[in-house]
């Protein structure tokens, strides 16, 4: 696989002194506790990709996008590593790769989609559009931040993404549960 | 590569708690150092009794086993050199409990630094190691590796904050060691044992630790030299004298330029900034400490001198020794910020010696090395950049790494400070131990016969760090 826009980063990517800073920050860190969810631990899986040692594959590419650039960990970078710039690009590589993964990202229905269009105009990142020839909306998945406006504005509840950062939410009441119980004690 | 069993880890910590796929395994394979290497598998233990069931799983198939906190260590300590199953110790993160009668508290391995200053500050005390990673590094890691930082100068490292350990055997089994009370003469001290093993004697599971009264002053001094020596001397006469600072750093040229170059900070042009620090309960004894230090700087012509007790002051006073680690990452295109000999600790009296000793063998090596630290405890700090891309330029390092630690040996001085061994300290490290090695082995053969704890560190490390593993660096 050629990595047209993420090989030009090879040689800046030790800029990351690998302090670990960004995990404090990182909302996917927070909910799975994966290194391997942290903006280090996928510039370092990106750095395995350039340099041969890992081979893209579904897992790898869902959890770059999974990124849904909050862009805290670039302002927190102690080094000032532009991170979501090289998640963007490795977004647009993986995607030319063929791999379709989501990530965060969200999704039509389109047996329930009535193509209103309202989840279009309601995208400020200007991810969502009308493929006229295919009759359908078309999501652009680097552009897309997982804000979830689509997906509370489609009357049709066509428009949906993965809940809570891949958990459902009886899994995220169980949690909150156990949570609390804790708390009790 | 040994078969490990994943559905009987699985069985151990549940599902999710266990990845074995290339791209995880690769993550976890490096740390905060220059080397990187895969793991077998990554699991994540929430109770000690899963860590003693994963720990005998392993040792029964002589598996490596390496414990891992954030990942944030300098010298490689929880690279998987010789593969195995890296045992990410982030879900034990409680606070078990808070005595304030008794003066400690009691804690799993997983929990991270500042999550402990967060929780004990409401009751006015501190845990005081603080190293920089503070944010990230997590208490288990912080002892494994005897951490400190910039207050070690008054409140020591990590072993003058511990009094008692629950650790996880090679064979599995969980012992007490060391107590809740300020003193124990009973026997071997075997916590200590463990203080600086970095995980190969045993795994770390819970910690009690000492908490010492939040101070209610804190001052902040800076004062500049012309001269490094005079720095260097400044340090010297403020240790000698008796004044007791809560911090004394160290900043050299190289590092004032990397801030001023990357962060516009304003540093002044000066060979060295010297940064002193008072703390206590008393302002008149603060004062006394302040006004003692800065006599001290003056009469050896430190200039510029400001001071200030407020906090937000303080924190732009310090700002520059803050964000040097970071600077320095972005000192020159293309050059790598490395940690290899890069927190040796000398005799007082020997830093500025040192220091010079640091610039020439950069000159000489054609690498750029600065020299900073925490002086008042001793521990000088270098980075050495270079261009990590470039096969030659580790030919540079290892050579100018070599003839650092010649000349810290010669002036009385140890290998590691605060980073601990790992790989990269290895060479240097079993020089310096050379009378007591047999000794080490001899321990690690008797707590861990099959050689699982985090094999091939320290001792039994490599003696050529360069090709210890694969470098994280596109080296061509």
């Amino acid at each position: 696989m050629e990595f047209r826009n993420l090989k030009k980063w090879q040689d800046k990517l030790h800029v990351c002194i690998r302090c670990g800073y960004c995990f404090e920050h990182c909302h996917i860190f927070k909910i799975t506790g994966w290194e391997s969810d942290t903006p280090r631990g996928k510039l370092i899986m990106l750095y395995g990709l350039l340099s041969g040692e890992l081979k893209p594959d579904d897992l790898l590419a869902e959890r770059i996008f999974e990124c849904y650039m909050c862009k805290r960990c670039d302002a927190t970078c102690s080094a000032k590593v532009e991170v979501t710039e090289i998640f963007t690009d490795a977004k647009n590589d993986l995607l030319e790769a063929g791999f379709d993964v989501y990530g965060t990202t969200s999704r039509t229905d389109e047996d329930k989609c009535s193509r209103c269009m309202i989840c279009v105009s309601t995208c400020i990142h200007e991810a969502r559009s009308y493929d006229k020839e295919n009759d359908r909306i078309v999501v652009d998945r680097v552009k897309c931040q997982s804000c979830g406006c689509c997906v509370a504005a489609c009357p049709s509840g066509a428009a949906y993404s993965k809940e809570g950062f891949g958990l459902t939410y009886k899994e995220m009441s169980k949690q909150v549960e156990l949570f609390l119980e804790g708390v009790a004690q | 590569m040994a078969r490990v069993d994943i559905d009987k880890l699985k069985r151990i910590v549940g599902e999710e708690n266990v990845r074995n796929n290339p791209e995880v395994c690769y993550v976890y394979g490096s740390d905060s150092s220059v080397h990187e290497a895969f793991a077998w598998a990554v699991v994540r233990p929430e109770t000690k009794e899963q860590v003693q069931k994963i720990v005998r799983y392993a040792n029964s198939e002589k598996i490596p086993i390496i414990p891992r906190g954030s990942g944030s260590g300098m010298s490689g300590q929880a690279v998987p050199v010789k593969g195995g199953i890296v045992l990410d110790m982030k879900r034990m993160n409680r606070i078990l409990e808070i005595n304030l009668k008794d003066c400690y508290c009691r804690v799993e391995a997983g929990v991270v630094d500042d999550d402990l200053n967060r929780a004990l500050k409401p009751y006015g005390v501190f845990y005081p190691v603080a190293p920089a990673s503070s944010r990230v590094a997590t208490i288990g890691g912080e002892i494994a590796n005897n951490a400190s930082g910039v207050r070690s100068v008054k409140y020591g490292a990590v072993r003058d904050s511990l009094l008692g350990l629950e650790v996880v055997m090679a064979d599995g089994t969980l012992v007490k060691l060391g107590c809740c009370n300020r003193v124990e003469a009973s026997g071997y001290q075997l916590d200590r044992l463990m203080v600086g093993s970095e995980g190969t004697l045993g795994i770390i599971v819970e910690a009690i630790l000492k908490f010492v009264p939040i101070p209610k002053y804190r001052c902040l001094g800076v004062a500049n030299f012309n001269k490094l020596e005079e720095a260097g001397n400044a340090i010297a006469a403020i240790m000698s004298s008796g004044a007791q600072p809560s911090l004394l750093e160290l900043m050299d040229n190289v590092a004032i330029t990397a801030v001023n170059k990357t962060m516009d900070m304003g540093l002044p042009d000066v060979e060295a900034i010297l940064m002193f620090e008072a703390d206590g309960m008393v302002k008149e004894a603060v004062d006394h400490e302040i006004e003692k230090m800065k006599k001290l700087c003056e009469e050896q012509n430190g200039f510029g001198i400001k001071y200030s007790y407020d906090a937000k002051e303080r924190t732009k006073l310090f700002a520059g020794r803050k964000k040097l680690f970071p600077a320095l990452s972005k000192y020159k295109e293309l050059y790598s910020c490395t940690s290899l000999a890069d927190d040796m600790a000398v005799p007082y009296s020997k830093m500025t010696e040192m220091a010079r000793m640091i610039h020439d063998i950069a000159d000489r090596n054609n690498v750029i090395m600065t020299a900073y630290g925490h002086c008042g405890s001793g521990c000088m700090h270098t980075k050495i950049l270079m261009k990590a891309n470039e096969k030659g330029q580790w030919e540079d390092a290892k050579r100018a790494v070599s003839e650092i630690y010649e000349n810290v040996i010669s002036l009385g001085g140890t290998t590691s400070a605060e980073h601990g061994i790992g790989l990269s300290k290895a060479p240097a490290f079993k020089k310096e131990k050379s009378d007591s090695l047999k000794y080490m082995k001899a321990i690690k053969r008797a707590l861990d016969p099959n050689n699982i704890l985090n094999p091939g560190k320290m001792m039994d490390a490599p003696d050529d760090w360069v090709k210890a593993t694969k470098l994280r660096y596109n080296v061509k």
